[in-house]
């Protein structure tokens, strides 16, 4: 009697302490599979979709230009998962990659000593790690990847980087590179009430209308996902996170996902928040939990 | 008691922060007003609108919901606005950087004016409003499709 009361506690104590565990991102996973569902169902006929989904679309472009059927893993390539002709003309940029240098130059960054002799890899055991960023720090909060770079520079006497370019894209696309061949999948955790809060807050920004524009990153990439903005079409929540950093055309040059999202909040017509600031990774933070479980992939290209 | 009441002091002096007021309560005071009225430059004169946007454009840099129109802060408006008015000028020119680059650009004052106060009162209108709104985009809450 005794022993099975103890052997019931016993398992209602695990239970409790694996509810403890899972129970941080409760609400989050709830979030992403609500995401994918709206997404997949968005995009799963797009013609039929017209009324509620696509108004300003003519039929003739849904009929020829919007890929329909999307499913999960689809939404990795960002806008191209259903843009036709923009695909196609990816797909010829990408024979000939042009941040294959960066992802060398990265490497050579991350085995080169600092001055007290010791290196990145003190910091980053192991490179193929872009998946696992941001992650939550009970002292520094949210911690992206590049703040997790410019944290061990410092801490090695070395100055910090500039979060948008240069080194530290080169880099991160290394890092990207390295967690792509090895086929890492994202994996972002939430497992205390305080990274909970943080996700929160970060969701809360992403929905928020801003800027004298009074548009929220929402209207454009999750009820305006698959709609154009000029020539652009633009690309779902989903899967917008994992092929950073990327060589846009528009810039000449590789950039991080910080440099993407400084930009378009500018386009909201707010003053834009700092790359490195509390803001900007929170909602970093959501917006790479919404792309848990697809895989790696970067670095790319982007018009 | 002492401590309560030291560290009571200590936060409101946090969030009082510059303003000698609790940013949430100008906040507040702004959600309330009529954007319109309290920023007619006809019937209020051009000082009277400035000083709306002094007041609360400040308040809307503290909580990261600053205005900028084509890479113009609305802070950079109400700057070169202080002068021209002071000056009596029917245009001000507003200096600004784009890309590292110095630029300029030039308005009707009074313009400029209205614009400068809208923004302030706007961004924290805005922010109040989206505490009610944002959770209707959220697929799985709010956003019904
Ligand atoms: C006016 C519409 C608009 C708003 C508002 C907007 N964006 Fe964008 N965004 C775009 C367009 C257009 C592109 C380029 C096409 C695309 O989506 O890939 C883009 C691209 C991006 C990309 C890169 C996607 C990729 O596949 O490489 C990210 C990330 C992004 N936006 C994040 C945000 C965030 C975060 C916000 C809110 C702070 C936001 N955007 C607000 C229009 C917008």
């Amino acid at each position: 009697m005794i022993r099975s009361i103890a052997k019931v506690s016993a398992l209602g104590l695990l239970a409790i302490s694996i509810l403890g565990a899972g129970g941080f991102n409760e609400q989050a996973e709830k979030d992403r599979k609500a995401l994918i569902e709206y997404m997949q169902k968005k995009f799963s006929d797009p013609l039929k979709n017209r009324a509620s989904q696509f108004p300003y679309s003519t039929d003739k472009e849904l009929k020829e230009n919007i890929k329909g059927g999307l499913k999960f893993e689809d939404f990795r390539l960002g806008s191209y998962a259903f843009n036709k002709s923009g695909k196609e003309q990816y797909d010829e940029i990408a024979e000939m990659p042009p941040y294959e240098d960066a992802v060398d130059e990265g490497e050579e960054l991350y085995n080169k000593k600092f001055k007290n002799g010791k290196s990145f890899k003190e910091c980053f055991p192991k490179p193929d790690i872009a998946g696992d960023y941001p992650m939550y720090d009970a002292k520094k909060g949210v911690v992206t990847l590049s703040s997790a770079i410019n944290d061990c520079l410092k801490a090695n006497g070395e100055k910090p980087w500039n979060m948008k370019k240069g080194k530290m894209a080169k880099l991160e696309a290394y890092f990207a590179y390295q967690s792509k061949e090895a086929g890492k999948k994202f994996n972002i955790k939430i497992d205390s009430k305080e990274a909970q809060e943080a996700y929160e807050r970060g969701k809360k920004e992403y929905y928020s209308q801003r800027g004298y524009l009074k548009l929220s990153c929402a209207s454009c990439h999750v009820q305006g996902a698959g709609k154009r903005v000029r020539a652009e079409y633009m690309s779902p929540l989903l899967g917008q996170v994992t092929h950073f950093p990327v060589y846009r055309l528009k810039w000449e040059d590789l950039g991080t996902l910080e440099r993407r999202m400084v930009g378009c909040n500018k386009d909201q017509g707010e003053n834009p928040h700092k790359a490195n600031s509390k803001w900007m990774k929170e909602l970093l933070y959501f917006m790479a939990y919404m792309s848990n479980g697809m895989p790696v992939d970067g670095p790319d290209i982007r018009k | 008691m002492k401590i309560v009441r030291d560290s009571i002091i200590a936060v409101s002096i946090l969030t009082m922060g510059a303003f000698g007021q609790d940013a949430n309560a100008l906040m507040q005071e702004a959600a309330k007003l009529d954007v319109k009225k309290v920023c007619d430059v006809k019937s209020n004169g051009l000082e009277k609108v400035l000083e709306v946007a002094k007041k609360y454009n400040p308040v809307a840099v503290e909580f990261g919901v600053e205005f900028k129109r084509l890479g113009i802060t609305n802070s950079v408006y109400i700057k070169g606005l202080e002068g021209a008015i002071k000056a009596k000028k029917p245009e001000v020119t507003l200096e600004y950087k784009s890309k590292g680059k110095k630029k300029s650009k030039t308005f009707k004052t009074d313009y400029a004016t209205w614009r400068a106060c809208h923004f302030a009162v706007r961004a924290l209108q805005q922010k109040v409003e989206a505490q009610k709104t944002w959770r209707l985009a959220v697929p799985g809450d709010g956003f019904k499709y």
